[in-house]
């Protein structure tokens, strides 16, 4: 293991892999903290440590940004204009016939698509940026915060500031877009889910801190041990896949043989990976902004279906939101798998070449059984998906953690995830030279 | 100061601009949601054109502009509101 770490610093290539990697990644950081024009940063420090540990409206959203997003720095969108834009272009492919053409076509309409999804980013940069600037000039960023500096983020107010802020946002956007491109052409790893990794695990250390400071020593050594034990856990589940085992026809084509091999369709069990944990969430962040929208004046009651929203649906510590929470996660867990893998393409693509499973029939009833299958695996894929999304509400209950609670919810499955995935691509990077990788 | 202040501003405006437009233009390398979260083969297709590689430079420079842009707007806006 040691020799395999001081072996990839002795490879030229992996090391300027890895050095492009960590300075686009220190570039990201430094790009977090430097604040966009014409905002007052002073104020925006003293609100955020007023309002340090409740939880607002946009925590989900600030932790994918890494805490850049309340900053109001020039990369406060971070790279979530790009996640929504290929989860809106992955979903368009069911409704809109054209880009469904373009996915099947092979690299050269993938790259169509992805050229999409790049414009798209760039609409919703446009977009969440005038929305963000907006809601930090009417003061209501930080909810119903009492600190007067929170009133007062940006200091001209001005049309052209107005909008000289939303261009550079979002072409922060946009350069944030680039240099995960960057680093997946030149670097190790996919750059986006890199980039995301970087803001989450920028997180960890200050909310770990916080829990330490408020709660105690024991309860901080506590949360780590239980947090070693999640990674552990997760690691384990996002690995274990159900391999159906395929038998290819021997093929004789001129002089050459094909086929004549076993291989095998590896299902995993979390298929879907973080995407129905992010979608439930968005989806139940609904009702509190249609709350807040609906806000009485001052000293009339609320209408009644608001303070039940208010009630129920809007802390995150509500049995009742829990549940909801976890059958959203269960239900979008098998809506995104039957997005993503479909056994009666995969079936066909078996039949034309050769393949079948052993002791079923090609065709038709492949289909069935790989579809018999994925259903069956994915139950205990979605309930460990709404558990482990459960846990940093779990948290706030018992110990009084903040919902950004580093060991839990999709935070620790992006950057499990992301982990596994960057070490697997630098094991095949170290393999290309010796045979022994950082994995055994 | 006023001037200059004005004189930043349009500068960061003009390169915010064509920084998206050039990003824009730049050949897209991301694989999509299903590379982004585990699963999915990601295809090393490297090679990038002479074309690519000027846009990269120019790129670059302009982000340079764009982010020194930023910062001295920043400074002084710091400093006029803050003596």
């Amino acid at each position: 293991m040691f020799k395999a770490v001081a072996r990839i610093f002795r490879t030229p290539d992996l090391r300027r892999k890895i050095g492009f990697t960590l300075g686009i990644v220190a570039l990201f950081r430094l790009g977090s903290f430097i604040p966009a024009p014409f905002v007052d940063f002073g104020n925006v420090q003293t609100c955020l440590a007023a309002n340090q540990g409740t939880s607002g409206l946009y925590e989900l959203v600030n932790l994918f940004s890494g805490g850049a997003l309340l900053q109001l720095s020039i990369f406060a969108l971070g790279i979530m204009p790009y996640i929504t834009a290929s989860i809106i272009v992955q979903l368009l492919r069911v409704v809109i016939p054209h880009f469904e053409t373009l996915y099947k076509e092979g690299a050269s309409g993938q790259s169509r698509l992805t050229q999409y999804t790049r414009y798209l980013t760039i609409a919703l940069g446009v977009l969440q940026s005038t929305t963000l600037i907006t809601v930090a000039r009417s003061g209501a960023l930080f909810g119903t915060s009492t600190v007067a500096e929170c009133g007062q983020l940006i200091t001209n107010d001005a049309w052209y500031a107005i909008l000289l802020m939303v261009i550079t946002m979002t072409a922060g956007t946009g350069v944030i877009m680039w240099m995960g491109e960057l680093v997946t052409e030149r670097g190790v790893g996919n750059g986006m889910s890199l980039l995301i990794f970087t803001s989450i695990a920028s997180t960890f250390p200050s909310s770990l801190w916080l829990i330490a400071q408020t709660q105690g020593f024991e309860t901080f050594l506590a949360v780590l041990a239980v947090g070693v034990a999640v990674v552990f856990g997760v690691v384990f589940v996002e690995l274990s896949q159900r391999r159906i085992p395929v038998q290819y026809a021997k093929r004789v084509v001129g002089r050459r043989t094909y086929g004549g091999n076993n291989t095998y369709i590896p299902i995993k069990v979390n298929m879907a990976g973080v995407v129905p944990v992010i979608f439930a969430s968005s989806l139940l962040y609904l009702p509190a902004l249609i709350a807040q929208f609906n806000q009485p004046a001052a000293g009339q009651a609320p209408a009644g279906w608001v303070t039940w929203i208010n009630n129920y649906l809007v802390r995150g510590d509500h049995p009742l939101y829990m549940l909801m929470y976890f059958l959203l996660i269960v239900g979008f867990t098998y809506f995104y798998v039957a997005i993503t893998f479909n056994p009666e393409e995969v079936a066909d693509n078996m039949k034309k070449f050769g393949g079948f499973i052993p002791g079923i029939r090609a065709g038709r009833p492949t289909a069935e059984y790989l579809d018999y299958v994925l259903t069956r695996i994915t139950l205990p894929g979605s309930i460990y998906l709404g558990v482990i999304a459960l846990l940093p509400l779990i948290a706030l209950v018992a110990v009084g953690a903040n919902q950004n609670f580093p060991f839990g919810g999709a935070s620790i499955l992006i950057i499990v995830g992301v982990g596994l995935e960057t070490v697997k691509q630098i094991d095949s990077q170290l393999q290309q030279r010796h045979y022994e990788g950082l994995l055994r | 100061m006023q001037i200059l202040q004005v004189i930043l501003q349009v500068v960061l405006a003009i390169t915010s601009l064509l920084l998206t437009l050039l990003i824009l233009l730049h050949k897209g390398r991301g694989g999509g949601l299903s590379d982004m979260f585990g699963g999915g083969v990601t295809s090393n297709l490297g090679a990038s054109g002479v074309a690519e590689r000027n846009l990269n430079r120019i790129t670059v420079i302009l982000g340079l502009v764009w982010v020194a842009s930023i910062i001295v707007l920043g400074l002084i806006t710091k400093f006029d509101t803050g003596l």
